[in-house]
């Protein structure tokens, strides 16, 4: 009698988007087949009739509503009615279709596309930018990767969470590692340095040399890259680096006083290994840049004493403190000079060197700017000019990713001992695009810090991550050693739109997805943590991972990796809000508010989530590598296309205010600092600038200050940075190029760049054969 | 990065791009051509922020 009163559209669209005509009997049909499965929990006919009501009167009028949807409403009025086991079992049954369709959609399609279609044509090529998928390694690691994923979905995922990845409500990061490893690692480099190390094909002594050091903490970054699948750090580059240089001066002092007694007193006696060793056990505390008046006065004593038995003659005292003098200088000049090539090495390996069968370089971090020992300080300025000298032909380091750790008292204010450093950092920035900022006296980083120990300051991986409290072991909430397991991120606009404006329908829906990935965090990690020794030759063998040295070659992980972390992510609140309210959090100071609330609604959750489990799960705010796309196309399909939310290519980055809003420097960053207190396993906030501002170190100071004082934990500032191979002009080139005069995709005549090269010798020089 | 830049009839850059370094989620890439399409539309957008 009913169904009289109720409009039943006329067609439906399937899943291929062919119209067919609507049957309500397969709506019934499915409910049945649903409350047959949960068995206990049976439905009344009239209900049933009642249901299926609901369900067509939910369908908007003058619609044709696809598969997918009228599966939703399904869902939607089963749990309104309080079926939840009947819920539950249709949910299933959706998964396993979802799975099943997966199967037919076949891998040997995605293989035949990987083969036979270039990058530039196929988007699933270009899902990881620094990957070149038009190698043929880089070609063999997709078919690789897209295989397992095929066997992660669809023998080893719980169905509902399967499907949940597949439909896109989660999505679940570097899959294809699911059985394998873990994301990420910070390496701590004087704890493997002192140990000594073996990468598997011999061992390392400890390094003697900046040129070792520099060199050494690009193969432990390599060696670990090949056994984790996210990026590895090294939290303090400049503690460790300055080891190298103190050790490179020790050797340039000891060569210089021994020529120099050499040449002085012609005496070939003192160039031996015997007066160096005399000499050292004279002095057990060696040289170094902080003890040199000091030593000054030994080095007399001591040559007062023993000196005619070396140089055949009573030294002279004024001829003692000058040759200390003179070695002093020699040996800061080769210092520096060998820093400075020892950083170029650096930059110029962590740029080539290859891992991963050779399809990309290593994704490398270092963190650096706190340690204010003049060794460090040689090692970082050096490091930061070569960083703004740029590679060979002066272009732009990709790699490693360098953070600028600022902090008050040390760097931050004129008078503190690396203020230079932190001014230097800008110049370099705004020509290079790094270093990146981050901020040890935000409170949630400031609560962590102890003056002078490394372990305490916040380091942040590459694009975002961070790693410091501990609730598995609360007396180690360090950076050294851990590092995240495993991530997956909420679909969180598609909660948005399916609320419809009703915050409560928001909230419940948003619980049961992080109910949902925290089930698969915990799936994954049973299966991580039996994993052994062994299966990390580097990372657990060689001491890497906290606390690693402890385990046999046979035992699992399982225990020590409860240092890491698990941790749910998000994209596009933004889009969320604009869904919830009409207005994103840029745009309006209510949606601010409600964006706070909801992003500490995940971290409470997730808080909770760890009391509850002695984890660590923490909130991350997205980087969105291959994601940035998936959920907006799944979205735009099954939604429709709504303005604001899914008519971009894009869901914005987690917190961030959308890129095409137009909006202050200033009012960007006090709108995003709140969302780095909360999302405790990583963020970033950046600023963009024109060329010309970004040039301007006043205001990009001003920008880097205004993060700091707002509460940013992690910052940076875009800028364009364009680069002509011709003529080798770096900067912002529009159309022109502003030095030779050319179009992209023009010639221009080697006359002309010979000219040019008078005032720029930067220009490369080519030979015309034909010419 | 562009591949090699040879010279012909007395000339250099026929066809050679220029290079756009862009920072994409957090990483540098030295060339836009190995965007995936979200990406591309996203960097398109972006507008640049004033310091008033």
């Amino acid at each position: 009698m009913r169904e009289s009163v109720i409009t039943c559209p006329e067609m439906i669209k399937k899943r291929n988007g062919a119209p067919v005509p609507f049957d309500v009997k397969k709506i019934r049909e499915a409910i049945r087949k649903a409350n047959d499965a949960a068995m206990v929990e049976a439905i009344a006919p009239f209900q049933f009739e009642k249901l299926v009501d609901e369900v067509v009167e939910a369908i908007p009028a003058g619609q044709t509503p696809n598969v997918e949807q009228i599966q939703d409403l399904v869902e939607e009025k089963l749990i309104e009615n309080g079926f939840a086991k009947t819920a539950k079992a249709y949910i299933l049954y959706r998964a396993e279709h979802t799975k099943v369709r997966k199967t037919e959609a076949d891998l040997v399609n995605i293989y035949r596309e990987l083969t036979f279609t270039s990058a530039a044509d196929a988007d699933i090529k270009r899902e990881n930018a620094n990957i070149d998928a038009d190698t043929s390694m880089g070609t063999m690691l997709k078919y690789g990767s897209e295989g397992a994923n095929y066997f992660v979905d669809n023998y080893i995922l719980p169905k509902d969470i399967a499907a949940a990845h597949i439909n896109g409500d989660i999505h679940i990061h570097d899959k294809d590692f699911y059985m394998l490893t873990e994301t990420c690692c910070q390496i701590d480099l004087l704890k493997l340095f002192h140990d000594g190390f073996s990468t598997g094909h011999g061992y390392i002594r400890q390094p003697k040399s900046i040129a070792s050091y520099a060199a050494l903490a690009c193969i432990a970054i390599q060696a670990n890259q090949n056994e984790m699948h996210g990026g590895q750090s090294v939290p303090n580059f400049d503690y460790a680096m300055a080891e190298g240089v103190a050790c490179t001066f020790r050797k340039e002092y000891y060569d210089a006083v021994q020529r120099y007694f050499w040449l002085e007193y012609d005496c070939e006696n003192v160039l031996g290994d015997p007066f160096r060793t005399a000499l050292k056990d004279a002095m057990p505390e060696r040289i170094n840049m902080t003890n040199i008046d000091d030593y000054e006065e030994r080095l007399v004593q001591w040559l007062k004493g023993c000196g005619k038995m070396w140089l055949g003659e009573e030294p002279r005292e004024e001829d003692i403190r000058r040759c200390h003098r003179t070695s002093i200088r020699i040996a800061m000049k080769e210092t520096d000079l060998a820093t400075y090539q020892a950083m170029e090495s650096l930059i110029h390996n962590l740029n080539t060197m290859n891992s991963r069968a050779g399809a990309q370089v290593p994704f490398s971090s270092i963190n650096y700017g706190t340690c204010t020992s003049p060794e460090a300080r040689m090692a970082v300025k050096n490091l930061l000019k070569v960083t703004d000298t740029g590679l060979g032909n002066g272009e732009t380091a990709i790699f490693p990713v360098q953070i600028f750790k600022v902090k008050e008292g040390i760097n931050y204010n004129p008078g503190d001992p690396n203020y230079d450093l932190f001014r230097l950092a800008i110049k370099v920035s705004a020509k290079r695009l790094f270093p990146n900022f981050s901020f040890l006296d935000a409170p949630f980083n400031l609560q962590y810090y102890k003056e002078g120990d490394y372990n305490t300051e916040i380091a942040y991986m590459g694009c975002r991550t961070r790693v410091m409290g501990n609730h598995y072991d609360p007396s180690r909430e360090v950076t050294c050693g851990r590092g995240n397991l495993s991530f997956t991120s909420i679909n969180l606009p598609r909660l948005g739109i399916q609320a419809k404006g009703d915050l409560e329908t928001f909230y419940r829906n948003l619980d049961r997805r992080m109910e949902l990935c925290c089930r698969q965090l915990l799936h994954r990690f049973e299966i991580q943590k039996k994993k052994t020794v062994k299966n990390y030759p580097f990372l657990m063998g060689q001491g890497i991972w906290m606390d690693s040295e402890k385990l046999n070659v046979g035992n699992t992980v399982g225990e020590i990796l409860k240092n890491g972390t698990l941790s749910v992510g998000f994209i596009g609140l933004a889009e969320t809000l604009k869904a919830l309210t009409g207005a994103h959090h840029g745009e309006s100071e209510e949606s601010r508010k409600l964006g706070y609330e909801i992003v500490s609604h995940m971290r409470a959750y997730l808080d909770q989530k760890s009391e509850e489990t002695g984890l660590n799960f923490t909130l991350l705010a997205t980087p969105a590598e291959g994601l940035s796309g998936r959920f907006v196309r799944f979205d735009r399909k099954r939604f429709g296309s709504l303005p604001g939310i899914t008519d971009r290519d894009y869901y914005t980055n987690s917190f961030h205010v959308p890129v095409y809003y137009p909006i202050g420097a200033f009012e960007k960053i006090r709108i995003e600092a709140p969302y780095h207190a909360l999302t405790n396993a990583g963020h970033i906030s950046y600023v963009e600038l024109d060329g010309d501002t970004a040039k301007n170190p006043e205001a990009f100071e001003a920008i880097i200050r205004c993060m700091k004082e707002s509460g940013i934990g992690y910052g940076s500032v875009n800028h364009p940075v364009d680069r002509d191979p011709v003529c080798g002009y770096t900067g912002v080139i529009d159309d022109v190029c502003p030095r030779c005069g050319r179009r992209e995709c023009e010639s221009v005549s080697i006359e002309k760049l010979n000219a040019l090269r008078k005032k720029y010798p930067d220009i490369p020089v080519y030979l015309d054969a034909n010419h | 990065m562009a591949g090699r830049v040879l010279p012909e009839n007395g000339a250099v850059g026929e066809n050679v791009k220029f290079d756009r370094i862009r920072r994409i989620t957090g990483y540098l890439v030295g060339t836009t051509d190995r965007f995936n399409n979200a990406k591309r539309a996203e960097e398109n957008d972006r507008v640049k922020h004033s310091l008033s």
